[in-house]
């Protein structure tokens, strides 16, 4: 129990920024990010889910937004899905064996991205404390990554179930942080912070589903958005740390490889964020009470 | 029946398929030691207990009426042109309402023991969860037949099609409200005793299918702890869980295992009885 709620010789709160998973649209991320730039608010750590690990990765490791942005751009292109339509015809035929580490799309190219991105960084590169969420396969526990390469951390963390293949990482199999801790405040909260500043998103609601994947995705979607409602109702009521929730108000539309809408993702990040500066400051600016 | 008389005990019986027959294990302890329910709400494999025992059924009456519904005559015929759908969605026209088996069986065991039974009928009140296939949100039915209730509630995704009732299209309560608590809470009861299971992950997954209902009892199980973890904090009412204990891996199939399971959920039962006939003293001389 830290006795002095203050960070030692600071004087300044412990600020954690949360980014939940979101695909694409965590991006905003960075929109959040360069508001806090501009404020002179510098953060404790960060914490990120699925999609919104790259952010909180990048962000802690200390690359620039203008790389972030390339990173994004370059990360989340149409060909990945290649072989996707094929291999969901054969895994449903029994034609291709599909079994817990298997995923509709060849995720070579990705990981090879994220390679090139992350390349061997790890935990302790990181210049703010950095945590990534994934997910226990078996049991769908969530897993807490501060150690290790970072790469592996996201991997494991993006896994989105059915297309991205599972990662193993030591003895255990990993998807998705999304499976089990969509906006991972929690993690926050146990390391200490005191305002956290928590990015979420909620995942896109089809209208007309024309394919099995399209119900599958959208099935997942409907867990994944209750149990963000459930798991932060919760740790909003249980813990007393400060959070400062912001939901970006994006066009469902938004897919991931909808690289012409970045920079309205990222503006719309930011304006979200403009919106609750005041609060923040405020938040800031004042003693803890407890 | 909707108006309770009297706001003491609910019985919630979350899902969990077979398991939920756990619950006619703690329906045999109640009764045995005369303790009356005011309130049941159900969801999913939950909700057909839930319904049998506001009918007023005896515990026999229960457990024939469970083998009626619940027997492999609903697994045994696919639904071929689900499958065919799957597969080649543009010959075949695929849309949301997708599910593996033929439902055909299933509906005709629901009408034969519920026929055109309303809610208004329950000697108990009765609440039922389902969840709107297209936003996500739980869905509280207290109206209409029973069957209708009934099937929307127990419209495991991708196994049975999804359920019209009225303008919506609904499907299993688990996926947004596995034990829903917070029913009873709303309704004002004091004590909730809920019977609340978590789904078993197959260890070997050999198909797409599997590695689908894998990661739906995955997520079933965290949205089950995370919304029970809510309102356990969140409201004042007592919450008496009771949590069978399975040595046996108890599947959506193994009705044969009904038996046991009851007894299971009579062993949990007997164990939390001391505890809830003290917090009933308590009410009763208040």
């Amino acid at each position: 129990m830290e006795m002095n709620p203050l960070e030692a010789g600071t004087g300044r709160k412990k600020v954690a920024l949360v980014i939940g998973s979101g695909g694409a649209k965590c991006a905003a991320a960075l929109g959040l990010w360069q508001v806090l730039q501009e404020e002179g608010i510098q953060i404790s750590m960060a914490v990120g889910s699925s999609g919104g690990s790259i952010y909180a990765a990048a962000i802690s490791l200390g690359f620039d937004l203008h790389t972030t942005e390339e990173l994004t751009l370059s990360l989340w292109t149409r060909d990945l899905m290649e072989g996707y339509a094929t291999n969901l015809r054969r895994a449903m035929t029994g034609e291709a064996r599909f079994n817990e580490s298997s995923g509709l799309i060849d995720d070579g190219p990705l990981t090879e991205r994220l390679r090139q991105a992350f390349g061997a960084a790890s935990f302790n590169d990181a210049r703010i404390p950095l945590y990534i969420v994934s997910t226990d396969f078996y049991t769908g526990e969530s897993v807490v990554h501060d150690d290790g390469p970072v790469l592996d951390a996201l991997r494991a963390s993006i896994a989105i179930p059915m297309i991205i293949p599972p990662w193993q990482v030591g003895d255990r199999l990993l998807v998705d942080g999304a499976v089990s801790d969509p906006l991972p405040v929690d993690v926050a909260i146990k390391e200490g912070a005191q305002v956290i500043l928590a990015m979420g998103f909620e995942l896109p609601i089809r209208k007309r589903m024309r394919s099995y994947t399209a119900v599958t995705t959208h099935l997942n979607s409907l867990y994944m958005n209750n149990i963000l409602k459930s798991t932060f109702a919760f740790h909003n009521l249980a813990h007393h740390a400060e959070v400062v929730l912001l939901l970006p108000e994006l066009d469902p539309a938004i897919g991931a490889f909808s690289a012409e809408q970045f920079p309205t993702v990222i503006a719309e990040g930011a304006r979200s964020a403009r919106e609750q500066l005041p609060y923040l400051r405020r938040l800031l600016s004042t003693q803890p009470v407890d | 029946m909707n108006q309770p008389q009297n706001n003491r005990l609910a019985l919630v019986i979350g899902s969990g398929a077979v398991k939920c027959a756990a619950a006619l294990g703690v329906w045999k302890v109640l009764n045995r030691v005369g303790i009356e329910v005011d309130l049941l709400v159900g969801c999913s494999g939950g909700s057909l207990f839930a319904t049998t025992m506001a009918l007023g059924y005896s515990v026999d009456e229960c457990i024939e009426l469970t083998q009626r519904l619940w027997n492999r005559s609903i697994t045994r015929k696919r639904d071929t042109r689900s499958f065919l759908k799957a597969l080649l969605p543009q010959v075949f026209k695929f849309d949301e309402r997708f599910g593996m088996f033929d439902d055909h069986a299933m509906l005709k065991n629901l009408r034969a023991v519920f026929g055109e039974s309303t809610f208004t009928e329950t000697v108990v009140p009765l609440y039922l969860v389902a969840t709107d296939f297209h936003t996500g949100e739980p869905v509280v039915l207290d109206r209409g037949t029973l069957v209708d209730a009934l099937r929307a509630s127990i419209s495991v995704p991708f196994i049975w099609r999804p359920w019209r009732v009225g303008e919506r299209l609904l499907i299993d309560g688990a996926v947004s409200n596995p034990l829903p608590v917070d029913v009873a809470i709303r309704e004002g009861v004091e004590l909730i005793l809920a019977v609340g299971f978590e789904t078993p992950a197959p260890r070997r997954i050999k198909s797409i299918s599997r590695f689908v209902f894998h990661l739906n009892s995955v997520m079933t199980n965290n949205l089950y702890r995370a919304n029970f973890a809510f309102h356990n904090l969140a409201h004042h009412a007592e919450i008496i869980t009771v949590m069978p204990d399975f040595t046996q891996q108890v599947t959506l199939f193994d009705t044969y295992l009904i038996p046991y399971v009851i007894q299971q959920g009579e062993h949990a039962m007997e164990q939390q009885l001391p505890y809830l006939q003290r917090l009933l003293g308590e009410i009763h001389s208040s």
